[in-house]
């Protein structure tokens, strides 16, 4: 699992950087928050116990 | 066995226990800093406060009428102290159906909207529902949420889905046998409906091949889910849920009660006299929930007012989630009737277990002077012969003296005088104002 909350944080960044590279541009950004949502879920789905 | 998520569904308990706690420290911080009921809630309560999972103890249970309360002239409309997000998050309304009082409005962000199909996914997943379902979705469309999850944790899951809203009873058979549609989510007394009508027009309910089905919106009591089952042929499965705590427990192939879907929620059945101890394996106990990961509407022990039946620990599937053996009732739906303590599920097992002959009933409690009366109505098949109607009337009295240790009276209506719901169905009315 540590090799897939890795996986996911990676995700994360990416999603992040997105955001901060749109420039303003809704559709990079709608669509980098939406993934952002699902690493949130993803999250949810491997806690670290 | 497959699960939607074998790593967290096969978790020991003591881990489940550490990963919720760790979920409730999380949300107990953001309801604190973003949802105004909750800063007001948990003045003097700080996150650093909750440093063991006993520790959860000390936040105060949630009410429904506090939410009410919250939503009553407080900005922002119309979602109140309640919101804890920015109102331009929220992306769907929602709102409680009002049984009890006035509807309470939820806001869906895009998030805790997509986290709750996720809850629902681990539903239909350990029910049996897969990708080569067409799941026919007998509703109609509305501000009410019972089915909406269904839907999209039905996509999410690769099923295929058949909205069959806006479509009368008889229009909703014919596009069941039209699609061939083999699996089904409805209210209980619905599937009921659609089975009595198709039967009307000469169709047996099984020859529909549906492969399974599970209720939503209502109480499912074992009777009625084992009538269905004959009916249709097929296996119908139970959850629960509400508007406010999204749905949190589903029924696996054993059906043997619900298992809970951890570690998305953390559940608590307390007993009934304290509500400040966790009952044992096999006794009652008040369900309160914290949904972990909703942010949009963050609740923190939501005091259902359900009692249900702790079950074991084990499960032949595997799962390792608490189990909820059987929704005993509401304690608000459970009445005292000539010092008496009644509870009108009683009557819905009675009926759906032993009168297959009565497809429809109401119970009306009304007051004479100082005289608690209970009359049953009933609708018979229109087969049954209007003398074996009176005598299945007759029977029922009786049967019903025993179970409830109450008398009532039995009246038989005519074909269908009795209201049809495809939502939560209303059939017992205490007309005595004074409960």
């Amino acid at each position: 699992m540590d090799e897939i909350r890795k996986e996911i944080k990676k995700i994360e960044k990416s999603a992040e950087r997105i955001k901060a590279l749109a420039d303003g541009n809704n559709a990079l950004l709608k669509n980098a928050s939406i993934i952002l949502t699902f690493v949130y879920l993803l999250k949810f789905c491997t806690p670290d116990e | 066995m497959e699960y939607w998520n074998k790593y967290t569904e096969t978790l020991p308990r003591e881990k489940l226990n550490k990963v919720e706690f760790g979920h409730f420290k999380n949300l107990f911080a953001f309801a604190k800093a973003n949802s105004k009921l909750y800063q007001e809630k948990l003045k003097g309560i700080e996150p650093g406060d909750i440093k063991t999972y006993d520790d959860i103890k000390k936040v105060p249970f949630t009410y429904k009428e506090e939410l009410r309360r919250w939503q009553e002239n407080v900005d922002p409309f119309p979602y109140g102290g309640l919101l804890g997000i920015p109102i331009e998050q929220v992306s769907s309304f929602r709102q409680t159906s009002g049984t009890t009082g006035r509807p309470v409005y939820v806001p869906e962000s895009y998030e805790s909207w997509q986290w709750r199909i996720e809850s629902w996914c681990h539903i239909l997943w350990m029910a049996g529902f897969r990708p080569w379902h067409r799941l026919f979705l007998p509703f109609g469309y509305n501000v009410y949420v019972a089915f909406w999850e269904a839907h999209y944790a039905a996509e999410k899951l690769g099923c295929e889905v058949v909205p069959g809203g806006a479509l009368d009873t008889k229009g909703r058979v014919n596009k069941i046998i039209e699609l061939k549609a083999n699996a089904m989510a409805g209210t209980p007394t619905y599937m009921l409906n659609i089975a009595q009508e198709a039967m009307a027009m000469g169709i047996d309910p099984k020859s529909f091949g549906m492969d399974r089905m599970i209720g939503a919106g209502e109480p499912l009591p074992e009777a009625t889910r084992k009538r269905i089952e004959a009916t249709y042929g097929c296996k119908m499965f139970d959850h629960i849920g509400s508007t406010e705590t999204c749905g949190f427990a589903g029924m696996c192939e054993a059906q043997k009660g619900l298992h809970v879907v951890e570690p998305f929620f953390l559940v608590e059945l307390l007993d009934r006299e304290t509500l400040s101890k966790e009952v044992a394996v096999g006794e009652q106990g008040v369900i309160v929930i914290t949904p972990l990961g909703r942010r949009s509407f963050p609740v923190l022990r939501f005091n259902t007012n359900d009692v249900a039946i702790k079950g074991p620990s084990e499960c032949e599937c595997g799962r390792t989630s608490l189990k909820l053996m059987e929704i005993v009732g509401r304690v608000d739906d459970i009445r005292k009737i000539r010092g008496v303590l009644f509870s009108p599920k009683t009557v819905e097992q009675l009926i759906r277990s032993e009168f297959p002959e009565i497809v429809e009933y109401e119970i009306v409690v009304t007051r004479e002077d100082i005289m608690d009366n209970i009359l049953l109505r009933i609708e018979c098949d229109p087969k049954v012969a209007a003398a074996e109607a009176q005598e299945a009337g007759k029977r029922l009295a009786e049967r019903h003296k025993i179970k409830t240790n109450l008398s009532c009276k039995v009246q038989v209506e005519p074909e269908g005088s009795l209201p049809r719901y495809d939502l939560k169905a209303k059939r017992f009315k205490d007309m005595r104002g004074d409960h």
